[in-house]
């Protein structure tokens, strides 16, 4: 279902160009709004349209299989932590969805590790990863080895399934 | 022609290559090791949105909950196992399923909103708490912003993050042979030409879609199930620098709603809704004795299956909902109308599309499709080469020195065979059922030893010739050439003698996939013939990608895309010649060879691309299992 | 420098030209807008596609909430009454039209702002002054401030702020006539007023410059943007009566808080895992939105 852009409230902002995992979303040369340029590379992941501060980009089903005279229209709100979803179908039923984006602030809880101390050597010489093995299972144990489960890898098709 | 800027970043210690959620671990994972090294990520889109999970994700498919008491890292393995039909690198997976929860934890601690079950919220001991499950290994989540959020995470810790440059050659090093120096692209807007120099550098540039032909064509041939900007560069990349490859074959199959590809996950776990062929009628027991006899008792033992609920290989699903609609009894639906009476089902079922695939709703939405009265469409999707969801493609990897064999080991883990060179996510081969929790997990594995790599002293010495640099300059730029010259022959249109435009490119090399490789078109089948001679054309396939024509810079990034495609495809090629038997039907079929053969076929194969030559070496690597000790 | 007190269409009376020959220009460049405008509107059918869109509005309007099987559909559907409507024109032409509201960027905002402040003072003096037959201190000013305005928004607009140079990297000095005549047309008129009222007036090459910038401004409509000009306040127009009145396009209305009633917010914070944001701050601030798109 590829995207396009109402006429009336793009302004050329350039968001949706600036965000499109597929390069396909671009500033037409003579009206100086987005368009999308290439419909067979289109996701419709939807990013462009959450992304536009005016939204101004509306999703039509791809023409391969999806009859016209439907809508399935977002609005994502970052400070208020929610994405909200209107679907109309075809026959003007409708369904109205709101779910959470974020349980945290945006970007208030990601670790800086140029404040962390480094890790030690111990840690550097073992298999574990930052903040492990704490993180694994949010406990003092240790993490998983072949000894630890009492397991060993044997080369060929000679195993039983049931182990 | 219009002269490109060259911009060089030298003196990189951790250059990360596709910031997907591979990507993203690595560069998250390397500061912390790395606290003095320079860690630059260069992505071929916007790190924010980049990647298979765009547009979100309403699981996350790899979670062990150990600390819930729910599994252990070997439960995982075996279950790979099982669905792979015994073709899995059990080191790596094992690695990777004792570290995922980790990952997963901080996401929650970061804001990814995780469903909790309401069941044991107020459980007894370590239940208490946990999350909603959605299966066995899957944990349900509100992931709409799940990259955005992940992707913060790698960019406070690099040092410069490049967006829009669309890398199309590794380095190699002029010193040495055999050892990564780095990588160059270009940049898709401004069109300038990048070096990157590098002493480690790790490929998270994900795997290939749109190599075999989709059954949409038109517009919709964007609505495949793994991301159209998956355009191989993973495999691309990293064959041409000469790194050994596996189970590039195993190419996967899905069964999913149809033309929308919506997942079915949370339907047949959460919602326990169910299938049926056009008439109503159940229809896997006609399939599996015939399966059960041409792969073994040891993969598909219908009896078994139902007093331990041992679970089915996801292929031999497929093939049974492949062999049905060729009887003549489809098509496939899915049961969803007694499950969707309940609001609360009725409401997760959408959510799961809006949260991961918002086409699926807007093609119901489009079609009048409630699926509380109507039992809505399946349909088995064209093939996909990858390496993280119920399929292992990737390079062949080193594993860590705590469990992998000599022959999974060469000193640092997630390291390909080509020093310095590592793999994160799709990348790696042999390690399915990671999904995105997973390929975090491997990008931070792999960004652990890249830095133990080059802190051992082993990127010392590293030399890129100024002709290296000149000569990939003007190969990438080539096809604006091509097109510019060539374009002075016709008049107007798309049709020239001399060039090749890179769509009607990619149309070509879908269609030789597609008929010779098991595509959709012939019903997945192929067979030692139509494998030469698909390999032929190729060949001579590759000689007219000498002469792609690029009209702008998008362009250009489209033709490089098929670059990497072509070159995935041919290794694809390569590894289903080499395999002389039909290990996952529904997958593919050696028509050659239907059964499953074990005695000559339990083993990895590994192929290795001449970098100078092109020529294919294939090898059986062994294939280790857990077992437990006595 | 510039002698705010007087322009140069003084030193057109002393060259020989009349009032009444400048009246005619100036009536051949409103005669050329106003036909050209209605050249594009018919040829392109927009009104025709404007009357059939606003009769959909009231049609779905008339029609009322929707079956809706999942969440609920407010109750915010309201038939606008003509005080409504008058109300929103005022605040149409205050905010939309006058400070330029549709542009969040602060700095567009202000770029556009100088550029059609400036157009309009610019055109409105020189029409005052060849209409009333004199030249006050006054006016003169208000044209010379007005020429500098639009030469500071339109040149500022062209290297700044040219909507495919922000997101596209395409560089200042790509041309293409067609498109970029709307720009260069105000840009040449705003350089050659004040190149022609610094260099002493007359009818020498900056007048002539003057009469092509002119020309090419007013006699492109056809081609360029001009016409948007006035289909801006239109749209900005529809913008807001669809949001009072509650159809907004089928987007969607679910809000964690600060819904149409209070019963909408109870309704909403208790669907499916709105649990998880009970103890979350109201403002969350913002994440991909931080930043300035311009990822390359």
């Amino acid at each position: 279902m590829p995207t396009f852009v109402y006429m009336t409230r793009c302004d050329g902002c350039g968001h949706c160009v600036d965000i499109c995992p597929s390069d396909i979303m671009h500033i037409d040369d003579k009206y100086r709004r987005a368009y999308n340029i290439e419909p067979n590379m289109c996701w419709e992941c939807y990013s462009c349209v959450k992304a536009c501060p005016h939204q101004a980009i509306d999703v039509r089903g791809y023409a391969d299989f999806a009859p016209l005279g439907h809508s399935v229209r977002t609005i994502r709100d970052e400070e208020k932590g929610t994405i909200a979803w209107r679907v109309k179908f075809r026959d003007g039923r409708v369904k109205n969805f709101l779910s959470p984006i974020t349980t945290q602030p945006w970007g208030t809880k990601i670790p800086d590790f140029r404040n962390e101390a480094e890790p030690s050597d111990e840690m550097r010489n073992s298999e574990l990863l930052a903040f492990e093995p704490k993180y694994i299972r949010m406990d003092d144990g240790g993490l998983h080895t072949l000894e630890s489960n009492k397991l060993s890898l044997k080369a060929g098709g000679e195993y039983h399934e049931s182990l | 022609m219009k002269a490109y800027k060259t911009i060089v970043e030298d003196n990189i210690d951790i250059l990360v290559v596709g910031a997907g959620l591979g990507g993203t671990g690595a560069a998250y994972e390397a500061r912390y090791w790395g606290r003095n090294k320079k860690i630059v990520i260069a992505e071929k889109a916007n790190i924010n949105r980049s990647g298979a999970v765009a547009q979100g994700l309403y699981a996350i498919n790899c979670y062990m909950g150990t600390r819930f008491g729910e599994n252990n890292p070997e439960d995982h393995v075996r279950y790979a196992r099982i669905d792979l039909m015994g073709m899995v690198r059990e080191d790596l997976l094992f690695d990777m399923a004792r570290h995922v929860d980790s990952a997963v934890h901080k996401f929650e601690e970061w804001g990814l909103p995780l469903m909790k079950d309401p069941k044991r919220e107020n459980a007894e001991g370590l239940a208490k708490g946990a999350y909603m499950r959605e299966g066995k290994w899957q944990i349900m989540i509100h992931g709409e912003s799940y990259k955005p959020i992940v992707a913060e995470a790698a960019t406070k810790q690099a040092d410069k993050v490049y967006n829009r440059i669309m890398v199309t050659h590794l380095l190699m090093d002029d010193a040495k042979d055999n050892r990564v120096a780095g990588c160059v692209g270009f940049n898709v807007r401004t069109g300038n030409y990048h070096v990157f120099k590098s002493k480690a550098t790790i490929v998270g540039a994900g795997g290939a879609s749109n190599i075999f032909k989709p059954r949409s064509v038109g517009e919709g041939a964007g609505r495949v199930w793994y991301a159209p900007w998956s355009s191989g560069s993973a495999y691309g990349l990293m064959i041409d620098a000469g790194a050994k490859m596996t189970q590039m074959e195993n190419r996967i199959v899905l069964a999913r709603f149809k033309d929308g590809y919506g997942p079915v996950g949370a339907y047949f776990l959460h919602l326990h809704t169910y299938t049926q062929n056009g008439y109503g009628e159940e229809y896997e027991s006609n399939w599996f004795p015939e399966l059960e006899e041409r792969v073994g008792k040891r993969y598909l033992n219908t009896e078994a299956s139902h007093v331990s609920a041992r679970p089915i290989p996801t292929c031999l699903r497929t093939s049974a909902i492949i062999s049905e609609i060729n009887a003549g009894r489809g098509p496939i639906h899915m049961v969803t109308m007694e499950a969707f009476q309940d609001p609360h089902l009725e409401e997760v079922g959408w959510e799961n599309f809006l949260g991961m695939t918002v086409g699926q709703a807007v093609l119901w939405a489009a079609t009048d499709i409630d699926p509380k009265f109507i039992n809505p469409e399946l349909t088995t999707s064209e093939p996909y080469v990858m390496g993280s969801h119920a399929t292992g493609c990737g390079a062949w990897c080193s594993g860590p020195a705590d469990l992998s064999p000599p022959e999974y080991f060469w000193g640092y883990n997630r390291m390909t065979s080509v020093e310095g060179l590592f793999g994160a996510g799709d990348a790696v081969g042999g390690t399915p059922h990671a999904f995105s929790s997973g390929s975090f997990t491997e990008g931070r594995l792999a960004a652990k030893a890249a830095c133990q790599y080059i802190d051992d002293g082993k990127a010392e010495g590293i030399v890129v010739s100024d002709k290296q640099i000149a000569d990939r300059k003007a190969q990438i730029y080539q096809p604006l050439e091509t097109y510019r010259i060539g374009r002075n022959e016709i008049v107007a249109g798309t049709v020239s003698p001399s060039y090749i435009l890179p769509m009607p490119g990619l149309q070509r090399l879908q269609k030789i996939m597609d008929e010779y490789c098991g595509g959709v078109t012939v019903s997945y089948m192929t067979n030692d013939k139509l494998l030469n001679m698909g390999m032929q054309k190729m060949s001579i396939m590759e000689e007219d990608l000498e002469k792609l024509g690029a009209e702008d810079i998008h362009q250009l990034m489209r033709a490089w895309e098929l670059k990497h495609r072509h070159r995935t495809s041919e290794c694809v090629f390569q590894h289903t010649f080499f395999r002389k038997e039909t290990r996952w039907p529904g997958y593919y079929y050696r028509g050659d060879a239907m059964k499953l053969d074990d005695d000559n076929w339990h083993v990895l194969t590994v192929s290795h691309r001449d970098r100078d030559t092109g020529a294919y070496t294939m090898q059986k690597a062994p294939c280790y299992h857990l077992v437990n000790d006595e | 420098m510039i002698n705010f007190d007087t322009t140069p269409i003084a030193s057109l009376i002393e060259a020989g030209y009349t009032f009444a020959d400048m009246q005619t220009y100036v009536i051949v460049m409103i005669a050329l807008v106003v036909l050209m405008t209605i050249a594009d509107l018919l040829h392109k059918g927009s009104t025709t596609y404007f009357f059939n869109a606003a009769a959909k509005a009231e049609a779905q309007l008339a029609a009322g909430n929707a079956d809706c099987s999942v969440g609920k559909e407010d109750t915010r559907l309201t038939q606008l009454s003509a005080g409504d409507k008058a109300g929103i024109l005022v605040s149409t032409i205050v905010t939309d039209v006058a400070t330029a509201g549709e542009f969040h960027n602060p700095v567009r905002r202000l770029v556009h702002i100088l550029t059609m402040y400036g157009f309009i003072l610019f055109n409105a003096a020189t029409a005052m002054i060849i209409f009333g037959e004199a030249e006050t201190a006054t006016l003169a000013t208000v044209w010379n401030l007005g020429a500098i305005m639009l030469l500071v928004g339109s040149f500022w607009f062209w290297f700044s702020f040219k909507v495919d140079g922000q997101a596209e990297g395409v560089a200042w000095n790509s041309i293409t006539l067609r498109k970029d005549m709307f720009s260069l047309s105000l840009m040449g008129t705003s350089l050659t007023a004040l190149g022609w009222s610094i260099y002493g007036g007359g009818t020498g090459v900056w007048f002539a410059l003057v009469l092509l910038s002119t020309a090419s401004l007013f006699g492109g409509v056809y081609w360029s943007k001009f016409s948007h000009m006035f289909f801006k306040p239109a749209a900005a127009y529809n913008k807001r009566i669809i949001q009072a009145n509650g159809t907004n396009e089928n987007l969607p209305h679910e809000t964690r808080f600060g819904g149409a009633t209070p019963e909408d917010d109870d309704f909403q914070k208790n669907r499916h895992s709105m649990e998880l944001l009970v103890d979350a701050p109201m403002d969350m601030g913002l994440g991909i939105k931080r930043e300035a798109p311009k990822h390359y």
